[in-house]
């Protein structure tokens, strides 16, 4: 076993070597090209503090962050939230279920680009799948993504594409509660919504705090369903987006780095928060 | 002891794949120049006379994708290779469409992973990797061989001169933007083709009370609007002053312009979300009237009956604008860039150079200009191109001016400033001082 160890960190090494790389290298280049001005590739010079000055004045910076919460907001109510309605209904049944599970599991697999493509031939107002439909039903056609609505169009695809990744995360927390619980609850007396509410849910409540952590953190990073369905306009710029346009776009990649460095420190804060909130005793079994 | 020597085994294997994989970049600039020498000399020793050497290119350009001058492009690589059979070209591609572009360049460049000919704008995009001394000035060599100097044209040459005086870039074809017109939609519904803002203004209210949209465009890319409105409004040197030296109070007026074409209904109601593509999709499907493009517009209208009713005018002046009305935006953008690393690369060297003139001599340029309806950057003629090409040449020929856009003379974040300033201004958010004295801000900040 002694000797076990030094070939499993000889092991480890690649990883870490491959990690520091890709990532954390990224992420200390980032926080030392937020001290700079950068105009292009070539051309920077170092501002001190002024990049952070600037992020906290940015009001764009702010409607972002405003229209990320609200965003996480949908996402822990609706994505989180049917996914475990579904799994609990999946639970419930033997016949079909893993067809179910595929069905629901597949969006994940599509990549959001695809599915944000997809979207923006449902919103289009010329000739977008859902005005069509409802021209032919004989209605006026509606701006999907109007100033008011666009977010929330956002959303849907937002929430709709991990669902099923929650689900299968549900559907196996569940499949490990020991059968003795439910036959002790039987023989008790509880069955139906009681039995979901008092037993399997207290069981899983550990995973659903792992789910909760994983959307918050998955919703710092949306990107795709902004930039192409709405171009991050009519107020629906999100964190993501913001930081490639400053980057990227604007090549300013000073301002760029520092918006993710206040991207990282206010998920890790966020995370946190919900950790702390969600705090109770766990269970063994 | 078996074991020691084991760990110092697969301490080395691990290392060696760490050096494999952090050589890998260097590899491609530094080996492929002695694997082709050693190649080279092992031939000669089997030869009595040496033949040429094997080179491999690698030629970056936008010419892939969609793009209209693709296959004109691959055919004239193929041309070289086939008088040159010791050359390999690795036709390397990026749509210019995508702001993943310039990224890849600068990245390319920087790191050390230069290409071995460069297809890239001019102007204030290049001057980072031109101050850095990246890419080779090519005043001697065009001076040297007067046969290829000759073969542009020289305004084509003039306009992709640097601002330190130096050309860097061998020009190809040049584009220039219009006013896109319909000219059935107007013929059918009698409006008289918008020649001036009245007759912009009467098409613009006649479209709207008839559901056609008058003018497509999207707020968020709206490169075009602001290319356009400033030029009108500022005329070609108002324009060409950015906004370094203060601002020039007359660009006001060119966002007030968009402001009262937006309160006549003329933008599409979904103008917010659309990117360019949707736009010109509205134009090609006959859904819209007019659209401000490019040149390299034409390929993407899907409809043949748009198409076939094209024609492209010069934006009419703005109420109050210092333009003359026959003011166009184009130029030279684009050119063949000669990066440093292979003209300090012995072998590489001459095919490059031959290479780079072959695919800016003026057979290429004509077979280019024909395929993508851009300027040909030589004195070549251009046949059987449709209707709405001819036009364009025409009104490119006839203007007053023909002025490179406004965002070659400020900072990228400038002009994506501006961008964003246009939904502000037409939905009232800002007003039109409010978003040039923040792009100001920005401007000064970039210094």
């Amino acid at each position: 076993m002694k000797g076990d160890r030094k070939y499993i960190i000889l092991f480890l090494l690649p990883t870490a070597f491959l990690m520091s790389v890709f990532l954390y290298y990224p992420f200390f280049k980032s926080l030392y090209l937020s001290f700079f001005r950068t105009k292009g590739f070539f051309d920077k010079k170092f501002v001190g503090w002024e990049n952070y000055e600037r992020l906290f004045t940015d009001r764009l910076l702010g409607e972002a962050t405003l229209h990320t919460l609200e965003i996480m907001v949908y996402v822990i109510l609706f994505q989180v939230g049917i996914a475990l309605v579904l799994a609990v209904m999946l639970d419930h049944i033997t016949r079909l279920q893993s067809f179910f599970r595929t069905v629901f599991f597949f969006p994940v697999v599509i990549s959001g680009t695809a599915i944000s493509l997809l979207f923006v031939l449902f919103y289009n107002y010329n000739f977008g799948l859902l005005n069509t439909i409802i021209t032919s039903l004989g209605f006026e056609k509606v701006l999907w993504l109007s100033e008011s609505n666009a977010l929330k169009a956002v959303a849907i695809p937002t929430v709709w594409h991990y669902v099923g990744f929650y689900l299968v995360l549900f559907l196996t927390a569940m499949s490990k509660i020991p059968t003795d619980y439910y036959e002790a609850a039987k023989l008790e007396g509880i069955s139906g919504l009681q039995k979901t509410v008092k037993l399997t849910l207290p069981l899983i409540l550990s995973d659903i705090k792992v789910v909760i952590t994983l959307a918050i953190t998955g919703t710092m990073k949306v990107f795709e369903f902004v930039w192409v369905i709405s171009r991050g306009q009519n107020g629906t710029e999100v964190l993501g987006t913001y930081m490639y346009k400053k980057a990227i776009v604007d090549q300013n990649f000073g301002y760029g780095s520092t918006v993710a460095i206040y991207m990282v420190v206010f998920g890790v804060l966020l995370a946190l928060l919900a950790n702390r909130l969600l705090k109770s005793e766990e269970f063994t079994y | 002891m078996k074991k020691a020597s084991l760990i110092v085994l697969s301490v080395l294997f691990v290392f060696s794949m760490f050096l494999a994989a952090c050589g890998d970049k260097n590899e491609v600039k530094n080996n492929t120049p002695n694997a082709s020498g050693n190649q080279g000399s092992k031939e000669e020793a089997v030869k009595e006379e040496p033949p040429k050497k094997d080179i491999s290119l690698r030629v970056f350009s936008t010419f892939g994708g969609t793009d209209a001058a693709r296959d004109a492009f691959q055919a004239a690589l193929d041309e070289f290779t086939a008088s040159n059979p010791n050359v390999k070209i690795d036709n390397d591609t990026l749509s210019a469409n995508d702001d993943g572009f310039r990224t890849k360049v600068n990245t390319d460049i920087n790191s050390g992973n230069e290409p071995d000919l460069l297809f890239y704008f001019v102007g204030a995009d290049a001057q980072g990797f031109i101050d850095a001394g990246k890419v080779v000035p090519l005043d001697d060599l065009l001076n040297e061989d007067a046969n290829w100097k000759n073969g542009f044209s020289p305004s084509a040459l003039e306009n992709v001169r640097q601002k330190d005086g130096h050309i860097y870039a061998a020009p190809l074809t040049g584009f220039y933007e219009g006013l896109f017109v319909n000219k059935k939609l107007f013929a059918d519904n009698n409006l008289d083709l918008p020649t001036d803002w009245d007759k912009l203004k009467k098409a613009v209210e006649t479209f709207a009370a008839k559901g056609i949209i008058p003018l497509s465009a999207p707020f968020d890319q709206s490169h075009y609007i602001v290319e356009h409105f400033i030029l009108t409004a500022a005329g070609p040197a108002g324009q060409a002053k950015g906004l370094a030296d203060g601002i020039d109070p007359n660009w006001e007026k060119g966002y007030a312009a968009i402001k009262e074409l937006y309160d006549l209904g003329a933008f599409p109601k979904d103008a917010a979300t659309i990117d360019l593509g949707m736009a010109s999709n509205y134009y090609g499907e006959g859904k819209a009237a007019m659209i401000l493009e490019g040149s390299w517009a034409f390929g993407g209208f899907s409809g043949a009956e748009v198409k076939e009713n094209t024609t492209v005018i010069p934006f009419p002046v703005v109420p109050g604008g210092a333009g003359s009305g026959n003011d166009i935006i184009g130029g030279f953008g684009s050119g063949f860039y000669l990066p440093k690393s292979t003209y300090d690369n012995a072998d590489k060297k001459d095919a490059a150079i031959a290479l780079l003139k072959h695919l800016t001599s003026p057979a290429i340029i004509q077979k280019i200009a024909t395929a993508n309806g851009g300027t040909p950057a030589a004195n070549v003629e251009i046949t059987g191109l449709p209707q709405a090409q001819v036009d364009g040449f025409a009104m490119a020929a006839n203007s007053a001016s023909i002025t490179t856009p406004v965002d070659s003379k400020i900072s990228p974040e400038t002009f994506s400033t501006l961008r964003a300033g246009v939904q502000q201004v037409v939905t009232g958010k800002s007003t039109p001082a409010e978003v040039l004295q923040e792009a100001k801000k920005i401007e000064d900040a970039n210094k």
